[in-house]
């Protein structure tokens, strides 16, 4: 048995992307040659480069254009011509290579910039084609190491390339990890080759891909329940109806008069016309982002990878080593409980983006938790439907109190506002205010009551709520790096704490709000057996 | 089903006694600053009605609070304690916290003096590791005690495989 020789980064952390002002130390082994992107490459840049200036240049050529100069003609021009040049750029300047040691790219005209990824920290590799780079066979890599926010991005490789290079760059990552014998060489015995496209290694033993999940479009029936996006639609049609105000028709006097007319005579049709209009729009725009989001899903395990590929428009392809998902996230929202719907999110550490990666649409629940306990690996222990521990009549307690004092607040307030004011408000405005929020706060806490509860299992901590939404985080007790025992002034009185497990995966914690202060502490006492020992009372 | 049950003991150790000095210096400079507001507020507004002086009165005694209060308070607050395997700080004076993070899970070891700090001979230290929830800092220790101690935990961390998530 020889010793794997020692990976090059393993005492440091990867401290980002480091100046390049020197020749790069030559890689132990084997060297591979820089290389550009695709060329294809040179098509997409200039699209990606008019999106930037197109904002910019519509605001100049509308400023000129309303002063009368006659170099607004020259716009159009000169936006095209910019694009061309600055999209070119990337294309001129970005190299990158495959190491034996690390994925390395350089980019920059002036600054110049080296990102290196050594490949025993490769967490994930994701693939991204918008529609343009699509039609031309390109895909954008994105490079995860352990630093959550710095991800390497390589924007056009032919797409076959970057499938290869994903499969490589993960198989080399594990291989670096694992005692194996030999990992110097990828699994086929070959090194890189040299200056050729990135190499696409065969695992010696070839590992059927498992399918873990694929769209099923009855789950579109979801879809309008998840009101998550129901912001977004919001957003924008605010932002619309500020053109709306402007058409002029609006303000001609007879638009106004008929409107006015139509108004009188069936208020009560107009606004049931506009619900059942507005309802219908919200489904129309919930099923169609479903679709294009959600296209095409395949969750698949692939050796010791789970890679999600998804996408209408713009295809998603997001692999992460299952090493680094600590934990899943079950989320069933108000709307989609009695149609018994649920959304699956993992919890890893080294992907961006928050490190929750939405694996699952709104499905059914038992489709949610099947795959979630597939990812987690088929525990014995049920974290995702095993009975939770409840927090008790004083954490229900404290939820309702801290609700009434808010409404209380906000009631004094408005009395004293029609109090003080000198128009005649009537006397009857915060009574009405209490009687409407006074029930509805005590319904809403009692719900998220319900939703509260925590349960320590063999291998995982599962925490639930308080929330409307019910929201269930499941993480590994191995996965926790360390504990936080909060109590506010009132929590102390109550003899109340908040326990915070704290993790590299996910949102970084895991909060079990108002426990018992001693079950607080035994809960993280048990999870992580032998780091309290020497703090506890005897 | 009863669940297990502990109960945490006190941390060992008290951070510097001067900090006691340097948490009142720093936390009355704030009150001074409310207080020559008030002063101006009272000299340029002389015609005020009632509430206003009542008002103010309240905000020189409220700004003088934390100040008279908090530091005997914190000093017995916060407390710590490091072993071989974990670090455990206890701080906070009306939100209380207490913190644990196994020493195989820290990624580096920090410590800080500000001016007012170097003044009063004390070091801050910070640990953290890979969660962004997870930092904890013993605040004000002597400079020595806080130098042997990062000595300590850098030596102890150092020697610890894996990359700590």
């Amino acid at each position: 048995m020889t010793q794997p020789p020692e990976p090059p980064y393993a005492d440091e952390p990867y401290a980002g992307p480091a100046p390049y002002d020197e020749p790069a130390p030559k890689p132990p082994v084997a060297e591979a040659e820089w290389q550009r992107m695709d060329v294809r490459y040179l098509v997409v840049g200039p699209f990606a480069a008019a999106r930037q200036f197109v904002i910019p240049a519509g605001a100049a050529a509308i400023g000129l254009g309303s002063t009368g100069s006659p170099w607004a003609l020259l716009a159009l021009p000169a936006f095209v011509v910019l694009s061309l040049l600055f999209g070119m750029v990337p294309w001129l300047t970005t190299y990158f290579r495959v190491t034996d040691t690390a994925f390395e790219v350089r980019r920059g005209l002036l600054n110049k910039t080296r990102l290196t990824a050594p490949l025993d920290r490769v967490r994930s590799v994701d693939l991204e084609a918008s529609l343009v780079s699509r039609v031309l066979g390109l895909t954008k890599v994105a490079v995860g190491t352990g630093v959550d926010d710095t991800r390497i991005e390589l924007d056009g490789i032919a797409k076959a390339d970057g499938e290869g290079l994903r499969r490589f760059l993960l198989t080399r990552s594990r291989a670096a990890a694992a005692p194996s014998p030999a990992p110097a060489t990828d699994a086929t015995g070959t090194p890189p080759a040299e200056g050729g496209p990135p190499p696409v290694p065969a695992p010696a033993v070839e590992v059927e891909p498992v399918e873990l999940a694929r769209i099923d479009w009855s789950w579109l029936r979801f879809a309008p329940l998840s009101l998550a996006r129901l912001a977004v639609l919001a957003g924008a049609l605010t932002f619309l109806s500020q053109f709306v105000n402007d058409i002029p028709v609006l303000e001609t006097e007879a638009a106004r008069s008929a409107y006015d007319y139509v108004a009188a005579q069936a208020l009560s049709l107009v606004l049931v016309v506009g619900a059942v209009v507005a309802l219908v729009a919200w489904v129309v725009v919930a099923v169609a982002a479903f679709v294009v989001q959600w296209w095409n899903l395949r969750l698949v395990r692939d050796g010791d990878n789970l890679r999600l590929t998804a996408g209408l428009i713009t295809t998603r392809s997001t692999s992460v080593d299952e090493k680094r998902v600590r934990g899943v996230k079950l989320t069933e929202p108000l709307l989609m409980r009695p149609a018994g719907g649920a959304e699956l999110a993992t919890l890893a550490t080294g992907v961006g983006e928050g490190g929750t990666t939405t694996v699952l649409p709104p499905c059914p629940r038992t489709v949610a938790v099947r795959v979630g306990e597939d990812i987690l690996g088929r525990p014995t222990d049920e974290p995702l439907t095993v009975d939770l521990h409840a927090h008790g009549w004083l954490a229900r307690r404290r939820l309702h109190v801290q609700e009434q004092v808010g409404v209380l607040v906000v009631a004094g307030v408005i009395a004293l506002v029609v109090a003080l004011v000198p128009w005649d408000l009537p006397w009857w405005i915060p009574l009405a205010f209490l009687v409407v929020f006074v029930p509805l706060g005590v319904v809403v806490c009692e719900a998220q009551y319900r939703n509260l509860g925590h349960r320590l299992t063999a291998e995982h901590l599962v925490v639930v709520g308080p929330s409307v939404v019910r929201r269930r985080e499941v993480i590994e007790s191995d996965g926790i790096i360390g504990w936080v025992v909060q109590q506010s002034f009132f929590q102390r009185r109550l003899g109340l704490a908040t326990l915070v497990a704290t993790t590299a995966a996910g949102g970084e914690k895991v909060v079990a709000v108002d426990l018992a202060l001693p079950v607080a502490v035994g809960l993280a006492h048990a999870a992580t057996p032998g780091v309290l020992d020497e703090f506890l009372a005897a | 089903m009863s669940e297990p049950t502990a109960v945490l003991r006190e941390p060992t150790n008290l951070v510097s006694p001067r900090a006691v000095s340097y948490w009142r210096v720093s936390s009355g400079i704030g009150t001074l600053v409310v207080w020559v507001a008030v002063a101006v507020t009272w000299l340029l507004w002389s015609e005020r009605p009632w509430w206003a002086t009542a008002l103010l009165l309240l905000a020189v005694v409220a700004a003088a609070v934390p100040t008279v209060l908090m530091p005997p308070v914190r000093y017995r607050i916060h407390r710590w304690d490091v072993t071989d395997v974990a670090v455990h700080t206890r701080s906070g004076w009306i939100t209380r916290e207490e913190r644990i993070a196994p020493l195989s899970r820290v990624q580096t070891v920090d410590s800080t003096q500000g001016a007012l700090m170097r003044f009063f001979g004390l070091r801050s230290l910070t640990v953290t590791t890979a969660s962004a929830a997870g930092p904890i800092t013993i605040d004000c220790l002597d400079a020595a005690v806080a130098a042997d101690l990062v000595a300590h935990l850098t030596a102890v961390t150092g020697a610890e495989r894996g990359d700590a998530t």
